[in-house]
């Protein structure tokens, strides 16, 4: 056989280089470049992650606040006393607004009223002290959002740059000073200050909102990463005021304060039946807005927080506790002196008198100090101390959160004779208007004190504390004989030709109502001096009461008293009250009582001890003879 | 031995013969090559239309969601505008129903507040109360009256003191507007003559 050529040895294959080594560096130059990525992964993904994700988010991710809206405080029927409207301000970037800032400054003053001159010093404020840009100023604050959209629009179709709105909502008080003194005011920032935006801010503040999502060109991405934290908007507060109410005797007020040349004055208007506050007027008063004729102490409510002596009006709880106690009755005759001895002191009446022979009616309709006094006499202090406690002196009223003041009235173990007897006319204590309206108005309400209230229903205020009307309280104070008959006794005050306001009749009603005329300590001598605080107190009507009406001025310098200041005020506002709750009288006659009396047992005075008789079982008198006190023949 | 080997043969045989038929039985033959097959190209359409039907179908709604949104953001705006809208509408009313406002144009109109409120029972026809003609005893102001003037603002009287020759001044003028002034000065004068 052929036998192929030899084969050549094969010599040992080898690649160009030695495969071997090259495949070890190849090798470890790839596991060096991975553990470099493996390292920036785990730099990235373990420990830098979150920042990244923050920046990612910053960038296209917007985060909006989105604001509650205030709460309204209505009246009782729902008409609007404070209201948050949408608002928006107007901010520039005086870097681009620069160059056309006249322009633009004119037009916005011309379509929003603002001042020309400040609005180009804004527009053109592009560097600050340090030299750097500025981009951003104020333009304007809290403008109603159309207004602001239209002057907008207007700069953006007539080419200028540089022009934005921001929301900043608007705290509007319609009724401008109707209210104002409870309402109190918001400020620039939209915070509470004084007043029930204050007391119930809590309730009217609500919860800011926020929204994250991410927008591209302009609009969401609704796929994009987004969250939503919804605003919970503030609740409404619903007041027992009436607004037309108010605003009648806010400017009745105004007007009799004005005219008698007065310093001050509050009315308070009371629901007889429920103790809800009607209408709470002071003057002076402000404009809620705020204007620049706000003077700080025309804020608050001077009805709740000033204390004064109340005068005369007093007499009628005194009344109603003597009455109540079995002391006295409407007929009960009493003998007044020209003076009355007390103390180291002499009382006298407000008119010059010789003896008169005054009923208890008489007293109260001719507002005799020294009869009052005499009267009172009867009475152990503590008990009379009890009783005006009970009707609520000495003590807030409790509505609270509202500065109210307790007034003044000294424990009964520090009076002494003279004080005693000043304290049942009115004298030596201090109250505030809304007390001295809740004493008179338990005398309407048969004897039983209602506490009055501001807000309808249940409410929690920001302390935590509850309040309302439909939690006020109720306690009985005189029983319903006694409220009756001192209703009898402030009857004859309005009479014509007996008592002491005639001005404050009503054709028609049966008003009861007292007057007030109290003298002032002047603080430079620490006496009572030359000026006065006159108020009439009223309810009509009196057969079956709905209203109760109390009017208070301090330091007329006209010389009038309270039936000729306070007088003509209450019927006013009594007749408004009147008409728009549709009260008809009930046509009844007026009750009339005597209020004075002759000597010598006449049928009257046989009729009236027979009664007296059956009453308290067996006849009384003070001591004394016939110059003074009170006597039953 | 014949019939040994004829027996081993037969056997050989019958078995061949079992075999064979066995054979014949379990024959196995290729099947034909498929001319059955399933055409795959409908298959492959389905799919593929599947996909793209998927693809494009992922594409339109994610499309159609940013438009959504689009109309969403717009429809949003509106809405503020709207509310605003509704806002401003709202003032105006209050604007309108302010009592002041009213008292006002009610003024204007003549009219005056009620004195006494009276009413008119319509069942029977009965007035309740005492009706009057309203006069205008019960009107007030519905304005505040200008602040009084300050009394810095005030003008005092300016007093000018004219000078007096001595003799003649009491003759001439005896009751002159400033009576304490001429014994003031009849006593400076006085003391400006020399004792003598």
């Amino acid at each position: 056989m052929p036998q192929s050529p030899p084969r050549r040895p094969r010599r040992p294959v080898r690649a160009r280089g030695t495969s071997l080594k090259r495949l070890r560096i190849g090798f470890v130059l790839i596991a060096m470049v991975m553990s470099v990525f493996a390292a920036r992964l785990l730099q990235l993904q373990g420990l830098d992650a979150a920042a990244y994700a923050a920046q990612a988010r910053q960038l296209g991710a917007v985060t909006e606040e989105l604001p509650a809206t205030r709460g309204a405080i209505v009246d009782r029927e729902g008409a609007p006393l404070a209201e948050s409207l949408d608002g928006l301000m107007i901010v520039a970037d005086p870097t681009k607004t620069e160059k056309d800032a006249p322009q633009i400054a004119a037009l916005l003053s011309r379509r929003l009223g603002l001042d020309y001159i400040h609005t180009v010093q804004v527009l053109t404020d592009s560097e600050r002290e340090d030299g750097s840009e500025n981009h951003f100023g104020y333009v304007a604050r809290r403008i109603p959002s159309e207004q602001a959209r239209a002057a907008v629009k207007e700069l953006d179709d007539a080419g200028f740059k540089g022009i934005d709105t921001r929301w900043d909502p608007v705290r509007s008080y319609p009724g401008r000073d109707v209210a104002a003194n409870l309402l109190g005011f918001t400020n620039r920032l939209g915070e509470a200050g004084d007043g029930l935006e204050m007391v119930y801010d809590s309730l009217l503040k609500g919860k800011d909102g926020q929204a994250t999502y991410d927008v591209g060109g302009g609009n969401r991405i609704p796929l994009g990463d987004n969250s939503t934290v919804e605003p919970v908007d503030g609740e409404d507060l619903q007041l027992t005021i009436d607004r037309d109410v108010q605003f009648y005797a806010q400017r009745v007020l105004r007007d009799a304060v004005q005219n008698a040349r007065a310093a001050s004055g509050s009315v308070v208007v009371m629901d007889t039946r429920t103790g809800e506050l009607l209408a709470v007027a002071d003057y002076p008063s402000y404009d809620a807005n705020g204007d620049y004729f706000t003077k700080r102490d025309h804020l608050g409510s001077a009805a709740f927080r000033g204390v004064y002596e109340p005068g005369s009006v007093q007499k009628v709880l005194t009344a109603a506790a003597l009455v109540d106690a079995g002391h006295v009755d409407p007929l009960t005759r009493i003998t007044v002196p020209e003076k009355l001895k007390s103390s180291d002191r002499v009382i006298g009446d407000y008119f010059d008198h010789d003896t008169l022979r005054l009923t208890m009616t008489g007293v109260i309709a001719k507002s005799s100090n020294i009869g009052t006094a005499l009267a009172a006499r009867q009475m152990p202090a503590r008990r009379l101390h009890d009783y005006l406690r009970q009707f609520g002196l000495g003590q807030r009223v409790g509505i609270e959160g509202f500065g109210d003041s307790a007034g003044l009235l000294a424990p009964w173990q520090d009076w002494i004779q003279v004080e005693r007897d000043n304290i049942a006319f009115g004298q030596g204590l201090g109250v505030s208007a809304v007390q001295m309206t809740a004493a008179v108005n338990a005398i309407a309400r048969g004897g039983e004190y209602v506490a009055p209230s501001l807000v309808r229903g249940r409410v929690v205020d920001t302390q935590g504390r509850v309040g309302g009307s439909a939690v006020a309280e109720t306690r009985r104070v005189v029983s319903p004989e006694a409220a009756d008959a001192t209703t009898r006794m402030m009857e004859m005050v309005t009479n014509r030709s007996e008592g002491t306001a005639s001005t404050a009749a009503i054709p028609g009603y049966r008003v009861a109502g007292k007057t007030g005329t109290a003298q002032r300590v002047d603080p430079r001598c620490g006496c009572y001096g030359r000026q006065f605080t006159v108020s009439f107190a009223g309810f009509a009507p009196a057969d079956d009461p709905r209203f109760t009406v109390y009017v208070v001025v301090h330091k007329p310098r006209n010389g009038a008293g309270g039936g000729a200041t306070g007088g003509p005020v209450f019927r006013k506002v009594m007749g408004y009250l009147l008409q728009k709750y549709s009260v008809a009288p009930s046509g009844a006659p007026p009750r009339m009582t005597p209020v004075t009396w002759t000597p010598g047992s006449g049928p009257e005075g046989d009729e009236l001890r027979s009664r007296l008789e059956d009453r308290f079982g067996g006849s009384r008198g003070a001591a004394g003879g016939a110059s003074a006190g009170l006597s039953l023949r | 031995m014949s019939t040994q080997l004829g027996a081993a043969t037969r056997q050989r045989a019958r078995f061949s013969r079992l075999a064979e038929s066995a054979v014949e039985r379990a024959r196995l033959t290729v099947v034909p090559r498929g001319r059955t097959t399933a055409p795959r190209t409908p298959f492959a359409i389905l799919v593929g239309v599947v996909l793209l039907l998927g693809v494009v179908g992922l594409l339109m709604f994610n499309t159609s969601m940013q438009q959504a949104s689009f109309t969403a953001t717009e429809l949003e705006e509106k809405a503020t505008i709207l509310n605003a809208k509704k806002q401003e509408l709202r003032m105006e009313l209050d604007r309108l129903r302010d009592p002041q406002r009213v008292s006002e144009a009610a003024a204007g109109l003549g009219m005056v507040p009620m004195t006494t409120p009276a009413f008119l029972r319509l069942s029977d026809g009965t007035v309740l109360g005492v009706p009057e003609r309203a006069t205008g005893d019960s009107r007030f102001r519905l304005t505040p009256l200008p602040p009084a003037m300050p009394e810095s603002f005030k003008l005092k009287p300016e007093i000018v003191y004219a000078p007096v020759e001595d003799g003649q001044a009491q003759a001439e003028n005896p009751g002159t507007g400033a009576p304490g002034l001429l014994p003031e000065r009849e006593a400076a004068g006085s003391q400006e003559r020399p004792r003598r």
